[in-house]
């Protein structure tokens, strides 16, 4: 397990992240890079992630689930969506790729497994009736789970002042989603 | 996770020197499972329905501990408070026999799932080594326990050393329903109300916003100085500030 992650990690780093220690830094002598690989990082495995949680959320539209659920998905899905939008002009603006791998399914591998795999959201179309809402609420109860501990992880290891933002407000927000989707759940 | 710092710093030390590399303390663990419903005791504390938790409100998933233990924190003194017999851990009310429902973080693959009831293993599933579904669910008799009980769940994974532990409480009735109710005991809706441990996203400026609320769209508040009008329903919540989310709120 961690090995993969580490193996994974270490390819990915080395083929994606070249040198990403930062924008300009001819001519000054206190550097501080604008941004560092764990940055990188971050925003490349947190947008496929944010459009899994996004292709999830928008199962609820049509499903039939309290009225709450389908309110907080919505909230879910249009914040989200902003933040993909951001994540990918600060990479655009990094010259970095805005995924490391235009596969989504690579990054299965290098975070255990954070992305929810395309066959829970099939499983997800598959289910009807009251028993759709319930298991919605874990499947996105454990996505958002994986999006808190990808925000740790930039929070801890990131240098970039707007993604460790964005980190901070995914930490929080996520948080408190989780609050209360369990609450619904239980 | 040291290792995979040393990766980070070496794959970044190769391309630029002068950086320092801060190593702030681990974030966290890698990720897992336990159980929402009945609600767990982790997952009670992520909810909010029992309070003063201590961390395990941010990774209700993450009690992992070497296999064959029978404590609530799976041996972790930092979720100490599962073990805590003297915290009001509402209970379940269920019938003998009862669906049990994970949430999973990482599908790792498994070996068995276990429910005990003090030293009574009153439900084992046998996966074999394979990877369990898109959610996992198991329908557990009981075995005749009745009354006030705590049931201790074991995810024992396949591929490492380690489980991870769920401790439900329930209260077991005879003949009731086959599966726990599906409404909350409270019909309250979401908790809300109660702002995570960070407040600092809140500018000493403040304003009428406030998490915990919900607004309809049209509403409008102010926020840092600023007046927002709510384009999207949303209860709020920490993390969802006007100025930070724009699919939300727009500026007036």
């Amino acid at each position: 397990m961690r090995l993969r992650l580490l193996v994974a990690l270490a390819a990915g780093l080395l083929t994606v992240a070249s040198c990403g220690t930062g924008g300009t830094t001819a001519g000054s002598t206190v550097t501080a890079p604008a941004f560092n690989d764990s940055d990188v990082m971050f925003l490349q495995m947190m947008i496929p992630h944010h459009e899994q949680g996004v292709l999830i959320v928008q199962l609820a539209r049509d499903h039939d689930v309290r009225t709450a659920v389908k309110e907080l998905s919505a909230a879910i899905e249009v914040t989200q969506e902003s933040e993909i939008s951001d994540m990918k002009h600060w990479l655009t603006d990094w010259h970095r790729p805005t995924a490391a791998n235009p596969d989504p399914q690579a990054h299965t591998a290098h975070g255990g497994m954070r992305m929810t795999d395309p066959d829970l959201v099939g499983a997800l179309t598959k289910t009807a009736g009251p028993e759709f809402e319930r298991r919605y609420l874990d499947v996105l109860t454990g996505h958002q789970h994986s999006a808190v501990e990808l925000a740790q992880t930039e929070t801890a290891e990131g240098v970039n002042p707007q993604a460790k933002e964005l980190a901070k407000r995914i930490f929080e927000s996520r948080t408190a989603e989780i609050k209360q989707l369990l609450a619904f759940t239980t | 996770m040291r290792l995979k710092r040393k990766f980070i710093a070496a794959a970044v030390g190769a391309c630029l020197a002068p950086i320092a590399v801060v190593v702030l303390p681990a974030a966290t663990a890698s990720a897992h499972g336990y159980i929402s419903s009945p609600p767990s005791r982790q997952a009670n504390c992520a909810s909010g329905a029992v309070s003063n938790c201590g961390s395990i409100i941010y990774e209700p998933q993450s009690v992992e501990g070497p296999k064959g233990l029978r404590s609530c924190n799976g041996g972790l003194p930092q979720f100490a408070q599962l073990n805590d017999e003297s915290k009001n851990w509402p209970a379940a009310s269920v019938g003998g026999t009862v669906t049990f429902n994970w949430v999973l973080t990482a599908r790792h693959a498994t070996s068995t799932w276990e429910y005990y009831i003090g030293n009574t293993r009153v439900g084992l599933v046998n996966d074999g080594g394979k990877q369990p579904g898109a959610t996992v669910s198991h329908t557990i008799s009981m075995g005749g326990f009745t009354g006030r009980q705590k049931l201790l769940a074991i995810w024992n994974i396949a591929d490492t050393p380690n489980a991870f532990y769920s401790c439900v409480d329930l209260q077991i009735g005879s003949g009731g329903p086959t599966t726990p109710p599906t409404t909350p005991p409270t019909t309250t809706p979401p908790p809300t109300s109660t702002t995570p441990p960070t407040s600092t996203t809140n500018p000493p400026t403040g304003g009428t916003w406030a998490a915990g609320t919900a607004y309809k769209a049209g509403d409008q508040v102010t926020y840092g100085g600023s007046t927002y009008k709510c384009i999207q329903p949303h209860t709020a919540i920490t993390g969802w500030e006007p100025p930070n989310t724009p699919a939300l709120w727009q500026k007036v």
